[in-house]
């Protein structure tokens, strides 16, 4: 074990006589030997696939993006429609509308308030019956 | 040094050269790029590379007390065409539109605008619905007609036509209200626009995942009033009826209830119609229950009695003695029928609505008193309804009144009010003495639906509750068999009111006009527990008509409706009989 310390720690060997002395000798360099084609390999795969998945990418990117604009101007007709019918609705339902469709059909607003208390079957007012002709008779616009 | 050497040693020179001057390039072009004119050039790319779209805010709605629609904001076009390429084809393209638009289209004023020499852009039709401008631009685009286009427009609808017209208000071609509730509330209904930026290709595509801003936009929010559609288009309809028969200039009808100073319904006859942007000339697009003032008449009785209740001065039997006819200032002052001297309780006078009793009742009170007591009841300050253009009326101060102004304005001339003031006036004596501010405006309500009520002043008493019900009292006379107004009488309830016959200014020479006067109705019902008051003008109508011929009826029909849709039940009690003579 100390005489292997010593050697270690030696000052190196000045000549080659010395060195093959101490048990050195010349040898060939190493050659590496590793294989280039599996680093080609996944290399080329990597660079492929990032391609591709871009490729995909970009076209799923760019087909939704006319995917939405095309919900887009459908939103904005539907919503036109919507819009149309919701006047239409509206336009119906307004007051001038459905008094004159009851005064068409003989019906005749009523001006005097009349009540039916439910709890003890009072009549609350004092009912009369509406005559046509009373107050409202037409629905000018 | 071989010769191979030397020569590897200039090639490395000569190429260090290169880069060095390539690079220089590179570098000075780079310091002009981003040194000298950065900015410039930042903003170009920008311009090219990007597109901005808008996202205007819609107008919020304006709704009735239950949330049904009485403005909103629809998606309108405004169509317009480029000579150049359409004067070939003006007929064809006139023809498709008048088809697909209807009315609103003009076929040969189109065909001239279609041919305007010298122009590449004309308006054809303005604030047309989206819906309809669609299928007008697909015809044309399916019978390859060229040269018409559209833009973008946010379009005020009002499904009700005429319907509140006067208080809704209407908006500029702009989008920006200019009267009634439009105007009043214009910034809370206006949102706030917003826009998106985004990267685009040079073809114009959106450039996926690229940086793009967004401002958000706000909707605007509703306004909920406190008006009740139906009994709006009753009144409305019934108001115009009446305004028609008796060939008046205008006519006004409201409704308040008297519990919380909410105006109901508010009518105005003629008006104009804001949806087919119809009628809109300024006497029917002014709001006359607030920008109009007119001398009040006999209505205005109630207040002077109030003002004598209230300091103890009068009781609804006080014997009045009234006497033929008075002359103060050399201006004789007589009732509308003639008469001798009369022997009338204070009931009487109002029953009978006498100007002599008035002035005889009144002249216990001194000028600065019953100055007071009107500026207490509000005239001449405005009536806080919170909307736009709102007059104070005329109330000239007590110092300065002369014996005939004591006297007139007693019985409601030399007085100008608005209707809005003389709402809120007699809604004081409706509701036991305390006086509120009129509101048209309940809430706003946000794009979530939550609610923000709008706050409104606390009542105030003005005159005492003894005071009120002894006024109420009167008034109950005047609807009674021989009172001035039966014809207002609801069967089955007790109401109070007063007669209006007042004469009325010429505005140029500031005289009275001989048989011209505005008639008029006010009261309210049930008398034993006032719910509604419902006021009816109507201005310059036949010679003969009078406040109890004329409004009484249109008051009895508004106001039966008025408690029938809220369920206001008679309590079934008789009105006190007081008697009108002693």
């Amino acid at each position: 074990m100390s005489s292997m310390v010593a050697r270690a720690f030696a000052p190196a060997p000045r000549r080659i006589e010395e060195a093959k002395a101490a048990g050195l000798r010349l040898v060939r360099p190493v050659r590496s030997r590793a294989r280039k084609a599996p680093f080609v390999v996944v290399v080329l795969t990597v660079l492929a696939i990032g391609l591709v998945g871009l490729i995909i990418m970009s076209t799923v990117l760019q087909a939704q993006s006319f995917e939405a604009a095309k919900l887009d101007r459908q939103a904005a007709a539907l919503e036109t429609e919507q819009q149309s019918i919701a006047r239409e609705v509206d336009r119906l339902q307004s007051p001038a509308n459905v008094a004159s469709k009851a005064i068409a059909i003989g019906m005749v607003p009523n001006a005097n308030p009349a009540f039916l208390r439910l709890s003890d079957g009072r009549v609350l007012g004092e009912p009369e019956p509406a005559e046509p002709g009373s107050n409202i008779r037409s629905v000018t616009r | 040094m071989t010769k191979r050497q030397i020569l590897t040693r200039r090639r490395l020179r000569a190429c260090t050269v290169m880069v060095f001057v390539i690079f220089g390039l590179f570098g000075a072009r780079l310091f002009q790029i981003q040194g000298l004119d950065a900015s410039a050039y930042a903003a170009a790319s920008v311009k090219a590379g990007t597109a901005t779209k808008a996202d205007p805010a819609p107008r919020g709605a304006i709704l009735d007390r239950n949330g049904e629609q009485l403005a909103t904001s629809v998606d309108g076009l405004t169509i317009t065409a480029d000579p150049s390429m359409t004067a070939a084809n003006a007929p064809q393209i006139a023809r498709i539109l008048r088809q697909e638009l209807g009315d609103s289209v003009d076929y040969f004023d189109t065909i001239d605008r279609l041919r305007t020499p010298d122009s590449r852009f004309v308006y054809l039709v303005r604030d047309v619905p989206k819906w309809t401008a669609d299928k007008a631009i697909a015809a044309l685009a399916k019978a390859e007609l060229t040269g018409v286009f559209s833009e973008k427009e946010n379009l005020r609808s009002y499904p009700g036509g005429k319907l509140a017209a006067n208080l809704l208000g209407y908006t500029n071609g702009a989008g920006k209200g200019v009267a009634g509730l439009e105007q009043e509330y214009n910034t809370i209904l206006t949102g706030k626009d917003g826009s998106s930026t985004y990267e685009v290709s040079p073809t114009g595509q959106r450039i996926p995942m690229a940086d793009s801003t967004v401002t958000k936009m706000v909707p605007g929010q509703d306004v909920k009033t406190t008006i009740d559609r139906d009994l709006q288009w009753y009144a409305d309809q019934r108001l115009a009826d009446a305004v028609r028969d008796s060939s008046s200039d205008w006519g006004l009808a409201i409704t308040m209830d008297v519990k919380t100073c909410q105006i109901v319904q508010m009518s105005q006859a003629p008006t104009f119609d804001a949806d087919t942007r119809t009628g809109m000339d300024d006497a029917n697009t002014v709001s006359r229950a607030v920008q109009n003032v007119y001398e009040p008449g006999s209505v205005m009785k109630t207040i002077t009695m109030a003002a004598l209740a209230d300091q103890g001065k009068i009781e609804a039997d006080t014997p009045i003695v009234v006497p033929s006819s008075l002359t103060i200032d050399k201006f004789r002052i007589g009732d509308y029928w003639e008469h001798g001297t009369l022997h009338l309780t204070a009931a009487g006078v109002i029953a009978l609505s006498s100007n002599l009793g008035t002035i005889v009742a009144s002249e216990q009170m001194s000028d600065q008193t019953m100055y007071d007591y009107f500026r207490k009841f509000g005239f001449g300050q405005e009536s806080g309804v919170n909307l736009p253009g709102e007059s104070k009326g005329i109330l000239t101060n007590g110092q300065d009144w002369t014996k005939a102004n004591h006297a007139t304005i007693a019985f409601g001339q030399g007085v100008s009010v608005t209707a809005m003031q003389m709402m809120r006036a007699v809604g004081a004596i409706a509701n036991a003495g305390k006086m509120c501010e009129p509101t048209v405006v309940s809430g706003t309500v946000d794009q979530d639906g939550n609610e923000t009520p709008v706050e409104s002043a606390a009542g105030h008493r003005v005159v005492s509750k003894d005071a009120a019900a002894t006024v109420t009292r009167m008034m109950e006379a005047v609807t009674a068999d021989d009172g001035t107004a039966p014809a207002a009488a609801i069967k089955g309830y007790r109401v109070a009111g007063k007669t209006g016959t007042a004469w009325r200014v010429d505005p140029t020479t500031g005289r009275y006009i001989r048989g011209q006067n505005t008639v008029s109705f006010m009261g309210f019902a049930p008398a034993d527990n006032p719910r509604f008051l419902t006021y009816i003008v109507l201005d310059k109508p036949y010679s003969s008509a009078g406040g109890g011929s004329t409004a009484a009826p249109v008051f009895h029909d508004v106001m039966s409706m008025a408690l029938e849709r809220f369920g206001v039940a008679p309590s079934g009690s008789e009105s006190p009989k007081v008697n009108q003579t002693w």
